[in-house]
């Protein structure tokens, strides 16, 4: 749904008109120079007559901080909207001492004076960028809730397709807004927001007809937009405009015969009550919600669960989607499993599952993975797969999925692509995800038991994004619970060495899917990099892609010194050592409980236990350790 | 006007790729030149790409020399624009679906019209997602050709119904590169195709000798050879062009005893 703000309300009657119309945000402005300047004390009367569900925001130009502060410790606005030469500084003083969201303004065209210190090393830029793109840059990277993107002409056409296509970020549409304009606005750019503001008036007065009529423009594109996606989703495997099959021919008949096994026996109790028998009597399912005591009392602020998918056998979430797809594979008469691996936590789980199923196993790993991690290596051979090293590209995870689709395309009459993430060509998305959607159903099941309740917050790391997915799917029709993606930062999301992918990529097609790729200006997949092999993956999943679109989840970039430090944190405040991928959903969690209240809670989902990474991290540390 | 037709009407076609930049534009230039006056009936131009999914270790590797030497999507225009001067034979792009889209579709296919492209082949875009690519492909008259494998069965029909310029028709399983023997039954193949479509065929992947190339092209309207000749510029370099050309010469010379 596109949020709707109307700018520059000044009279009791915008109001009632607003509160008729139902915007998501109104504004007021604070700017003395402007012809739409409300004093605090307007304000504040006008405030009073709002509906609570609209959101109040104040415009600034280079205002005192205090001002600002005091008028959002009062109430009389919510959100802060800076458009001025406000630095970085400024914005993150004002939410440290408010706790109240701020919107960082950009003017496109005119942005000398406008840009900020936050300009990052977009691998996707070269010298030569306009000025436009440099903002774009700039407004990406900007350390506020939101950003506002004013097309400065006053035309909304000033902005161009080519320019705003990298920018990922969820923004506010500003500048020449009208009912006239605002459809092919969205059509084109699909913001966040459109704020408007001259574009509803007569003669200098807000005209409660044309706010109507600009409302129900945006949601007639709304309604148009849900009809087309669902059309898309339903026929092709989409989710929005991510998924799909991007695959050569020669893998077309294995995936449509794979879609159509799958709807056969998704819904067949036998296989369900094989799938469950597994789940419980092998993999050790249920796995615990756990009451983290200790680091909530530590954090001083909200309740923390931990979702402790570590405990499942082999270690980590993988093992759901893989007895999953295993038995889905016997059933249609495979006897031959392959599969790729970061981490080596989906390669155990796929070995795993051939040795009790009594199937052959080929694993593809980077070569630079299989010495991160040696002893996955040697744990996969233990357990009768073979497995081959990728030395080709980057020779990590995504290399290993490229070397896995060529042998598939090589030998399909015998074998099954055991995809260990809600990633690659429909319907491996889908299979995965429901799969590994019994972690949210139990999580919801345990919460209410414990809790009473939903969780306000929910936090996984996202790779290719399978044990987020597992986590957020029974949550997704529950607007109150927050929905938290951790993406790795490496060394940070200003950096080339980065594999955050929702922060730094933007849209492509690579690995059968259309969704967010890390990529320079030509399409080249960019060599990504964190400590976690797992995480350490140029793309994301197209479920994923689409939360993000639709703002229903939402993603944070998490650096590999805040997963160590939150992988040593979370072992010795509650002696459970995380694998390296969950330690970045524990060390955001760290950051979040704080600023909530003591009676909201987080569930955290652990995806796996963290003995294999102890050896690099003592190696981070500058310790050498033998096995 | 399109010249894919045109690659067909001297006997059986012989189609060469070669991997754009590699090691260098000039040298990719030069190959073609040569492989054109060797006889070559159309080019395959490869737009190299970081991670071709569809490839050998081959052309996997010419990918990495070239991406490595720094050439570009825009570079490999302006060597298309450079080898227009006088080459006049169909000229077609292989490459994968992110060269393409990350471009912009549009800006892409507008500069291949400019250029003299007729023709574009995407491995990772099957039947069902070409409605992606195809608005923009017809618009700008460039063909997008379809490819058929040894595992389409009954797509064949509705591939072969829609498709444009030629029919790629791929040898073997697996991944591109030089194989000792092809077992698919390609004759079943091909005349599965031909009751739905007048379009030729041709046959890629596997193909690397004279012999072979006889065998294959008496099946089909032309063969397809990617690696055989890639191989040569990974070992000759710089001096490739002339190897390349008395390779093709040796190819299309085989093709020729079947029109005799």
């Amino acid at each position: 749904m596109t949020k709707i703000k109307m700018c520059g309300i000044m009279r009791p009657e915008d109001i009632s008109a607003a509160n008729a119309i139902k915007p998501d945000y109104i504004g007021f402005v604070f700017a003395k120079k402007s012809r739409r300047y409300v004093s605090p004390e307007q304000a504040a009367e006008l405030k009073a007559k709002l509906n609570p569900e609209i959101k109040a925001v104040g415009v600034f130009v280079d205002a005192p901080l205090n001002e600002v502060a005091d008028l959002l410790k009062k109430g009389i606005i919510d959100i802060a909207q800076l458009h001025g030469n406000e630095d970085e500084m400024y914005a993150a003083t004002l939410r440290e001492l408010t706790g109240k969201p701020v919107i960082k303004a950009f003017r496109l065209g005119t942005a000398e004076g406008m840009r900020q210190s936050g300009a990052g090393l977009d691998y996707s830029c070269s010298t030569n960028d306009t000025e436009a793109e440099r903002t774009i840059r700039d407004a990406s990277h900007f350390p506020s809730d939101g950003v506002l993107l004013d097309s400065g002409a006053g035309t909304g056409t000033v902005l161009d397709w080519d320019t705003l296509a990298g920018f990922t970020r969820p923004y506010f549409l500003a500048g020449g807004l009208s009912p006239d304009n605002i459809k092919e606005a969205i059509e084109k750019l699909h913001p966040y927001a459109v704020d408007v503001s001259s574009g509803i008036e007569t003669d200098g007065v807000k005209d409660p007809e044309k706010m109507q009529a600009f409302a129900e423009a945006v949601r007639a594109c709304d309604r148009e937009q849900t009809e087309r996606t669902k059309t898309m989703s339903e026929k092709r495997g989409r989710f929005g405009i991510h998924g799909g099959q991007y695959i050569p021919e020669t893998l077309m008949n294995a995936v449509l015969e794979l879609e159509e096994a799958y709807n056969h026996y998704k819904n067949d109790p036998e296989f369900n009550r094989e799938l469950q028998t597994l789940f419980n009597e092998y993999a050790g399912r249920p796995s615990r919600l756990y009451f983290a005591k200790k680091m909530t009392e530590d954090l001083g602020g909200a309740k923390i669960y931990l979702k402790r998918e570590d405990l499942n056998h082999t270690g980590a979430h993988k093992i759901n989607n893989v007895l999953g797809q295993a038995l889905l594979a016997k059933k249609m008469g495979k006897t031959r499993l392959i599969a790729e691996t970061g981490a080596g936590q989906h390669g155990v789980a796929t070995a795993t599952a051939a040795a009790l199923m009594g199937m052959e196993c080929v694993v593809f790993m980077g070569e630079e993975d299989t010495k991160r991690q040696a002893l996955n290596v040697y744990r996969m051979r233990l357990l009768g797969a073979e497995v081959i090293p990728v030395k080709t590209g980057t020779a990590t995870l995504k290399d290993a999925v490229s070397e896995a689709m060529r042998e598939w395309t090589n030998r399909i009459s015998d074998t099954h692509y055991c995809l260990g993430s809600v990633m690659g060509p429909h319907p491996f998305p889908t299979i995965v995800r429901d799969f590994q959607a019994v972690i949210s159903k139990e999580i919801k099941e345990q919460i209410k038991e414990k809790e009473g309740r939903l969780p306000d917050a929910v936090i996984a790391c996202v790779g290719g994004g399978s044990n987020a997915i597992g986590s957020f799917y029974h949550f997704i029709d529950d607007p109150a619970v927050q929905l938290i993606g951790c993406e790795a930062a490496g060394r940070g999301v200003d950096t080339f060495e980065t594999a955050a992918t929702i922060a730094t990529g933007r849209l492509g097609i690579f690995h059968g899917m259309k969704s967010y790729f890390c990529q320079d200006k030509y399409g080249q997949i960019a060599p990504v990099y964190s400590i976690s092999a797992g995480l350490d993956y140029p793309g994301v999943g197209p479920e994923h892609a689409y939360l993000h679109d639709i703002g229903r989840a939402q993603y944070v970039p998490v650096t590999d010194e805040e997963a160590v430090e939150a992988f040593e944190y979370l072992a010795r405040t509650e002696g459970i050592i995380p694998a390296i991928e969950s330690a970045h959903a524990i060390a955001y969690a760290r950051k979040l409980a704080p600023t909530m209240e003591k009676d909201k809670v987080i569930v955290v989902t652990v995806s796996g236990r963290g003995d294999k990474d102890c050896a690099a991290i003592a190696r981070y540390r500058g310790e050498d350790i033998h096995e | 006007m399109n010249r894919i037709a045109n690659a067909f009407e001297n006997g059986k076609a012989f189609i060469a790729f070669i991997t754009c930049g590699d090691p260098d534009p000039e040298t990719t230039a030069a190959a073609v030149r040569e492989a054109v006056k060797a006889g070559a009936d159309l080019i395959e131009l490869g737009i190299p790409f970081s991670d071709p999914t569809a490839e050998g270790p081959v052309i996997q590797e010419a990918n990495v020399r070239a991406l490595s030497g720094g050439v570009t999507t825009d570079k490999i225009f302006g060597l298309v624009r450079d080898l227009r001067r006088d080459v006049t034979i169909p000229l077609v792009f292989m490459t994968y679906a992110n060269v393409v889209f990350s471009y912009g579709t549009e800006k892409f296919l507008r500069t291949c019209a400019e250029i003299g492209i007729d023709g574009l082949i995407l491995p990772d875009v099957p039947f069902e997602e070409r409605e992606e690519f195809l608005p923009e492909c017809r618009k700008y008259g460039v063909k997008l050709i379809s490819l058929i494998a040894p595992t389409s069965e009954q797509r064949i029909d509705m591939i072969a119904k829609e498709a444009e310029g030629f029919l790629y028709i791929v040898s073997s399983l697996g991944v591109t590169g030089t194989r000792t023997k092809i077992t698919t039954d390609l004759g079943a193949i091909v005349s599965r195709v031909r009751k739905n479509t007048s379009l030729p065929c041709a046959i890629g992947f596997g193909i690397s000798e004279p012999a072979q190339a006889k065998e294959m092209g008496a099946l089909a309207d032309g063969v397809i050879v990617g690696s055989a000749i890639v191989k040569r510029v990974a070992k000759y370099g710089k001096q490739a062009p002339a190897e390349v050309g008395a390779y093709v010469k040796s190819m299309k010379d085989a093709l020729r005893e079947l029109s005799e």
